[in-house]
């Protein structure tokens, strides 16, 4: 080929691959789009007016007052001069942390074990599908018919109190009503409702698990219990994982439930960070302020999956 | 084909054009309020109006009640162009102001408008002398009773005046728990339960010391151990409206607002409610002229971005003015003009009790404001509410909930 049949050739690859990336990024476009007009420009705006003092008012209204809303939310001037303990017991921020890492630290757990559980038992037997269904119900539900029902259920002599009286321990207190049982009554609604989606993820992978494996462990001697543990669990890892992944991103995020069940309740027992947020912002018009624990969560938020990301090296199947 | 269509099209477009105007006839006002539907004063209210000023229309926006503070303040802070809010706590209109939401009326009031029929309640929503809202309701605090439940206790009906001591006894006898009947029902709202304490004192519940509270706390815990009214924690949980329990008939006496007289007055109509009723004023302290009672304002304002300032001013000075007092008054509720035209009207009110009592309390001795215009007092109440829950579910007793308002409101001053 002569050096200008090359060029020309060239300038025609070169053009066909500028028409191929132009048409990836147009069917890209739309959801970037989507994305950077509802979640990065107002994360961005956020981040920005957590420095500011706003009312929500007139824009010209907003105040520049640097990390002052920071200092208020850690109440940094009296825990200076009393401990980080009335941080976590008596500054708003503290007790919302406090709350939230409790309820997360509980739930994940607890919503993995059932849904696994509820895999393992609904995987193999006769009218699966029809308890699959009963078991994804509640996660399908409107959320704030599931809550009005609980807290009846938990109500003084409702049904759940006397089952327990009727085991023989001694507790009749409206749950919601208690400081102690009101995080518990949320944990237990937010465990029925979601293990019936995490079931048919775990359900999924199940069934992906090469039945080759199964049989060399049964060939090699392996009781149920053991297969499940060296077999069964670690092809499950990389499940697990994004499941914990998930769960401990939304319940950081927890809202509705315990908004419609105990309102943060009774006292602070169940102020959470996302409740929290919503009063300040729009109870008490806060912008400023309501902006610096959106970021204290968001950090948290971050560094939590980030960690979770690292180790995920001992989770792949590799 | 093709030539005809254009045509056709272009023929329709004409003639959408020429309907507009006819139905461009009447004015709409919107106006922003809470449960439009189902309260019988801003039905009233409406047709009185629009009767009166023919060829304007009255839009309501509704919004739910719980959530009507944070639902406005939000669609004003996204631009919302509706001409009227209507104000349901006087901090609405503070915030409102603050934020530039609110268009003030000096110019208009300026022209010619009598305020003297408020009794000074309008300066509640001035900021800095400058009005920026007309009060149309005044709402007090009255005790409901069933006085069917009292004549087959046989028990003398209860009086315009009684101490809380004595309202307590009266509580306890009237009190069946065979017969499911109680004596007496607290909402669960901090204002059910121990705002007694502003009325007639001049205490206020922003003056950062709770003690006052510790009586009313005490003679309520008295009154549901015994049974006499229904646990703060069932009702918390299966979220019963005082207006449903009373309704229901099994319940005693019931202190609430006076804006229940036009439900129970609807109830009566509609066939929920078939007892009958009574109101006297509500208990006083030992040490306090009988009659004192606390109570707020409702009222409404033009929005700055309104494109009807003009009319909307027509509304709300009407709404607020005699006129619109005695529409408020048709159905029961309390207008925030006080007259003796007005007060005729409320004496009058197909449905309302008859008997001597109920008509004397219509008129309180003394009203105090339920919360004062204060420093900080949107964090003072998430505060008082937060303990009061603490405190009406047991988890601590009122000596410690009182003292951690102290502690926690005394803080947010430091």
């Amino acid at each position: 080929m002569s050096q200008a049949e090359v060029k020309r050739v060239r300038y025609k690859m070169g053009k066909l691959e500028r028409k191929n990336t132009l048409v990836a990024y147009s069917f890209l476009a739309p959801n970037f789009i989507g994305f950077a007009i509802f979640t990065l420009v107002p994360v961005i705006c956020a981040i920005a007016l957590s420095l500011f003092e706003w009312n929500g008012g007139d824009i010209s209204k907003l105040k520049f007052v640097g990390l002052d809303n920071y200092a208020t939310i850690f109440a940094t001037k009296k825990v200076a001069e009393k401990g980080l303990g009335y941080f976590f017991n008596r500054a708003d921020l503290g007790i919302a942390l406090k709350n939230t890492v409790f309820y997360t630290v509980i739930t994940v757990p607890l919503t993995i074990i059932c849904a696994l559980a509820l895999a393992l038992l609904l995987n193999k037997i006769k009218g699966a599908v029809f308890f699959r269904t009963v078991f994804f119900f509640p996660y399908v539900s409107s959320m704030v018919a599931i809550c009005v029902c609980w807290s009846f259920m938990l109500m003084k002599d409702g049904p759940v109190n006397q089952l327990i009286m009727a085991l023989g321990i001694n507790f009749n207190k409206g749950w919601t009503a208690d400081s102690t049982m009101a995080i518990w009554s949320i944990i237990l609604v937010s465990v029925w409702r979601n293990m019936g989606y995490y079931m048919v993820l775990y359900l999924a992978a199940l069934q992906g698990i090469p039945r080759e494996l199964m049989e060399a462990a049964t060939v090699d001697g392996a009781s149920k219990w053991q297969q499940f543990l060296h077999v069964t669990l670690p092809q499950l890892k990389p499940t697990t994982f994004f499941v914990s992944v998930m769960m401990v991103i939304s319940c950081f995020k927890i809202y509705d439930v315990v908004a419609i069940m105990t309102d943060g309740g009774p006292g602070r027992a169940t102020k959470m960070l996302v409740t929290y947020i919503y009063d300040e912002a729009f109870i008490k018009v806060r912008y400023g302020q309501a902006s610096a624990i959106s970021m204290v969560l968001l950090v948290i938020v971050l560094a939590v999956t980030i960690i979770q990301f690292s180790s995920e090296k001992k989770f792949s199947n590799d | 084909m093709k030539k005809m269509l254009s045509v056709l099209l272009a023929v329709m477009m004409l003639i959408s054009l020429l309907a507009v105007p006819a139905l461009a006839d009447d004015q709409v006002l919107t106006v922003v309020t809470w449960d439009a539907t189902t309260t019988p004063y801003l039905i009233a209210q409406k047709e009185a109006f629009e009767a009166s000023h023919p060829g304007v229309k009255i839009e309501y926006v509704d919004v739910a009640s719980q959530d009507y503070a944070v639902k406005a303040t939000t669609m004003l802070e996204g631009g919302d162009t509706s001409d009227v809010f209507m104000i349901k706590e006087i901090d609405n209109l503070i915030n409102w102001q603050a934020q530039g939401f609110a268009a003030p009326l000096a110019d208009y009031i300026a022209k010619g408008y009598d305020l003297s029929g408020f009794v000074g309640t309008e300066v509640n929503y001035a900021v800095d002398g400058v009005q920026y809202a007309i009060p149309f309701r005044s709402d007090f605090w009255v005790l409901f009773y069933n006085k069917d439940l009292f004549d087959a206790a046989g028990v003398d009906l209860p009086t315009n005046d009684m101490t809380w001591g004595q309202y307590a006894e009266l509580a306890k006898k009237l009190t069946d728990k065979e017969k499911d009947v109680y004596g007496t029902h607290y909402h669960t709202w901090l204002s059910a339960v121990v705002n007694w304490a502003v009325c007639g004192t001049g205490y206020t519940l922003a003056d950062k010391k709770y003690d006052n509270l510790l009586y009313y706390y005490t003679l309520y815990q008295d009154l549901e151990d015994s049974g006499a009214c229904m646990s703060y924690a069932d009702l918390k949980a299966s979220g019963l409206h005082y207006s449903a329990a009373f309704a229901n008939g099994n319940i005693a006496m019931l202190p609430m607002g006076y804006w229940y007289v036009s439900t129970l007055i609807g109830y009566n109509k509609d066939g929920t409610c078939n007892f009958n009723w009574g109101i006297t004023a509500v208990p006083h302290a030992d040490d306090v002229a009988a009659g004192s009672s606390f109570g707020n304002l409702t009222g409404a304002m033009i929005n700055a971005k309104s494109e009807n300032k003009d009319l909307a001013w027509e509304y709300i000075s009407w709404l607020g003015g005699p006129e619109g007092a005695k529409a408020t008054a048709s159905v029961g509720a309390r207008p925030a003009w006080v007259s003796e035209d007005v007060a005729e009207a409320m004496a009058s009110v197909d449905g309302f009790p008859a008997d001597a009592n109920s008509k004397a309390a219509l008129i309180p001795s003394s009203v105090a404001m339920e919360w004062p215009v204060a420093e900080k007092v949107s964090d003072i109440k998430t505060i008082v509410n937060e303990e009061h829950s603490m405190i009406m579910a047991r988890e601590v007793t009122p000596e410690e909930g009182i003292g951690e308002m102290n502690e926690r409101v005394a803080e947010l001053f430091e």
